[in-house]
């Protein structure tokens, strides 16, 4: 490395740098040799250069924010409408606060004309329903949380 | 005409159709798995429904998850797109069952051209010259007889087959006697019956394909054909249209006979009629009873919509034109662009970092890809298709060319950099290659 005076600026050392910054992903790098330093920060947010083709986010029917899911969830396993009673005008199968076994049903999911029951996974108590009686669920939607 | 159609499938073409029903004025409703949760159609389509996990058996072939979430979306039709449950009779019957519309053909005539052996004995019948061979085989010995039959050297196909998927070459009885177990396996293990079939194998074919339209009610008309010889591994890489193979007759006959006898059958929705040819003869291979990957190279030349025309057809609609309403005008080329390595074609799955679409005249993208999404790795590679269209093949290739530079996908590794190779060999742009041409030029892999 040739000899610099403390005042001239390392041009290829600052372009070598942002290259290795662009490279690894980094967004700030630091090198020091002696007591020169020298550090390069990316500007952040880092405007992309080229065109962002982000579609227009559309809310899905009847699927709640995709957040974190809290533990004791209840998932339903298929496609269908949920109901919280076994016939229109029955006791529901549940209600918020009531304990329950494993195994117990929870609520059915009409699909094609079949009734499938979904069941306590283990002994606990309802902390939350959260489908309406009659609502379509989807795959993987969270219908109760149990604690 | 419909108000509401379900799109029972993924990717790019999920994305096709929910455009050809938007521009309809039809609502749509995507069903995903649960990898598909981010996918580009999903947040357009006006509804979705998560019908399962990512895996296909649980979600994308679930036929009772995919009936469900009709019911409750009350969708009155659904369009299967390509692969999946598109040539499936069973669910294109039960979808009829169910008071929903099916968007394509009838289950019968799936179910005929679905069985490869029922097709190549119902194209003969029709009158449609096929590759010698074709009787189904299930013994060592019955193999041995047909292909002496046949003549060496000889093709061995699984009988409920497709897609280019499980056939094997046998150059000689030794061969064959290695390799015929070994296919009965992977037909079984492929499409779930080990029936197979043998046909002769040509030398130095090219692969003609011709792309039909009917109504159902007496219309059908040719979108003329396309030339798929540009393959790796019996998958297409590059489509155009038309084939720099053929002379004008050639193509008229091909194409004529294709419409000819598909009005005898009366088929109905789009259909595509696959053939091998060598030495001027045609040789019919198999039919594709739905949608295809390249049908916008069809699209690009005709002016018509093929989506479209399906849905309009399955909605009881006549055609409401006739073959010499048709006119072809230039050429167009499609790039199937795919989430792989280049030159390992290994699948590169992950994170889209940066996306730019190439643009200008005569160019079109289909393609489900955005900046930030996640390719997700359960599902095949295709990823986008750069579509070019020009008043003739050399404009076309220049601007191919043009096109591919400017094309960005970082993130993951993508066939673009092995396209720009294929624009740069002087027998693709003499036009002089077959089906065996890529993997003899440039598959060290193979």
């Amino acid at each position: 490395m040739t000899e610099q005076s403390d005042l001239t600026v390392d041009g290829d050392l600052v372009r070598a740098l942002a290259v290795l910054l662009d490279e690894t992903g980094l967004s700030e790098i630091e090198y020091a040799q002696g007591d020169r330093r020298i550090r390069v920060v990316r500007n952040a947010p880092s405007m992309p250069a080229v065109t962002v083709s982000m579609p227009p986010p559309t809310a899905a029917a009847g699927a709640p924010v995709a957040g974190a899911e809290p533990a004791g969830a209840v998932k339903a396993p298929m496609v269908g409408t949920a109901y919280l009673a076994p016939q229109p005008g029955a006791p529901r199968f549940v209600n918020v606060g009531d304990h329950v076994r494993e195994g117990q049903p929870l609520l059915v999911i009409e699909a094609m004309k079949v009734m499938n029951q979904i069941q306590a996974p283990r002994t606990s108590h309802v902390k939350e329903i959260l489908v309406a009686d009659g609502t379509p669920v989807e795959f993987g939607q969270v219908l109760m949380v149990l604690e | 005409m419909f108000d509401k159609v379900l799109i029972a499938n993924r990717g790019e073409i999920a994305l096709r159709i929910h455009r050809a029903c938007r521009e309809m004025g039809i609502r749509t409703v995507a069903v995903h798995s649960t990898a598909d949760a981010n996918a580009m159609h999903v947040r357009l389509a006006d509804e979705s429904v998560c019908i399962g996990p990512a895996s296909v058996r649980e979600s994308y072939l679930n036929i009772p998850a995919i009936l469900s979430a009709a019911a409750i979306t009350g969708a009155d039709a659904i369009h299967p797109g390509l692969g999946f449950l598109a040539e499936n009779a069973e669910f294109a019957q039960i979808v009829g069952e169910h008071d929903l519309v099916f968007i394509g053909p009838s289950p019968d005539h799936i179910r005929l051209m679905g069985d490869k052996v029922a097709a190549k004995r119902t194209a003969k019948e029709l009158g449609i010259p096929v590759v010698p061979g074709g009787e189904a085989v299930t013994e060592l010995d019955q193999a041995r007889q047909e292909a002496e039959r046949v003549g060496y050297p000889i093709l061995i196909k699984a009988a409920a087959g497709g897609g280019g998927r499980g056939m094997r070459v046998a150059r000689d009885r030794g061969q064959l006697d290695t390799v015929f177990s070994i296919a009965q396996a992977e037909a079984q293990t492929f499409f779930g019956n080990g029936a197979l079939y043998l046909e002769r194998f040509l030398a130095k074919p090219r692969h003609i394909e011709v792309q039909i339209l009917g109504d159902g009610q007496g219309g059908v008309v040719h979108l003329g054909e396309r030339d798929c010889s540009l393959q790796r591994k019996h998958q297409k890489l590059l489509e155009e249209t038309p084939s720099p193979g053929l002379n004008a007759s050639e193509r008229q006959r091909i194409c004529d006979l294709a419409a000819t006898t598909m009005r005898k059958l009366g088929y109905k929705s789009a259909g595509t009629l696959e053939f091998l040819h060598e030495d001027g003869q045609f040789f019919f291979i198999e039919m594709n009873t739905r949608l295809q990957v390249e049908h916008p190279i069809s699209e690009m030349v005709t002016g018509l919509d093929i989506v479209r025309e399906q849905i309009r057809i399955a909605a009881g609609a006549a055609l409401g034109y006739r073959q010499d309403d048709i006119i072809f005008s230039g050429h167009a080329i499609e790039c199937r662009i795919n989430a792989e390595h280049p030159d390992t074609f290994a699948p590169s799955p992950g994170t889209i970092q940066r996306y730019h679409a190439p643009g200008g005249m005569g160019v079109r993208i289909d393609s489900a890809l955005y900046q930030g999404y996640i390719v997700p790795p359960h599902y095949d590679s295709l990823v986008a298709k750069l579509i070019v269209h020009g008043s003739g093949r050399n404009e076309c290739l220049m601007r191919l060319r043009r096109a591919l530079e400017e094309f960005v996908i970082s993130g993951i590794e993508t066939t673009i950099p092995l396209h720009q190779q294929i624009m740069a060999s002087n027998a693709f742009l003499n036009g002089d290659y077959d089906v065996g041409w890529f993997e003899r030029t440039f598959d060290r892999t193979s």
